[in-house]
């Protein structure tokens, strides 16, 4: 049977790449933030200023989880 | 001719493109695995800082006679205890100046460069202000953490900054 969602996949298959693009687009600027939080949250520790730390890690979990989120939204593969 | 398959490629039926490839599926999965590695080094941070704290150095420790250390020269020293290596300066204004001998950035040891008014740090060109331990110029993220001196008659003494 089809369906409107696999007649759309069928009618414009560019759709996943650019999806799939943004996807991971997005996950790489995530993980620049987390490396930035974590620099950042380690050099202040470092320097006795053990503030920052705390909220750092909040942040870069908090976007972790974000991440996992838009794994959900990854295109399906082909089907064969 | 009648070539049989081997054995092995019945036990690993994996092709050897399947084992490079890497699909955008699988890079996606790989950043978000990096992210939860990199939440976890914060979280790390986060535990060290809030639950073991760094000791500050306390009460005042004698490190040498005023004499030992000519002007413009250096001497370095342990605190009891302790296995940091600090430096001892006599600036060529005649203040005497105590720094942690470990450049912020790797940890090398860090020298007085004489009549300058400068620590360098030969590993990777890292420069520090003699007077404040402030960075001047180079990779290191953070000043030289400091210690004060005192000057009680002869004696030269450092306390926890």
């Amino acid at each position: 049977m089809s369906t409107f969602r696999r007649a759309q996949s069928q009618a414009h298959p560019n759709k996943t790449s650019t999806l799939m693009l943004a996807i991971i687009m997005l996950l790489i600027l995530n993980v620049t933030i987390q490396i930035w939080l974590l620099y950042n949250g380690l050099n202040n520790a470092l320097d006795h200023n053990p503030g920052i730390a705390i909220p750092a890690f909040v942040g870069s979990f908090f976007i972790f989880l974000i991440n996992c989120g838009l794994l959900y939204y990854l295109p399906k593969g082909r089907k064969q | 001719m009648n070539e049989k398959i081997p054995d092995w490629k019945n036990d690993f039926p994996i092709s050897q493109a399947e084992t490079t490839d890497v699909t955008r599926r699988q890079f996606a999965k790989f950043l978000c695995l990096v992210s939860g590695g990199l939440a976890t080094g914060s979280a790390f941070v986060a535990a060290k800082s809030a639950l073991f704290p760094e000791k500050k150095v306390s009460g005042s420790h004698r490190v040498c006679n005023k004499n030992d250390v000519p002007v413009g020269g250096t001497r370095p020293f342990v605190l009891e205890g302790s296995t940091t290596p600090y430096i001892l300066i006599h600036l060529e204004n005649g203040e005497f100046k105590a720094y942690e001998q470990k450049c912020t950035h790797l940890s090398c040891a860090v020298f007085y460069k004489p009549g300058t008014g400068k620590l360098e740090c030969p590993c990777h060109n890292g420069w520090f202000d003699a007077m404040t331990g402030e960075v001047v110029q180079g990779p290191p993220p953070r000043p030289l953490p400091k210690l004060e001196v005192e000057v009680k008659g002869e004696d030269i003494f450092v306390t926890g900054a």
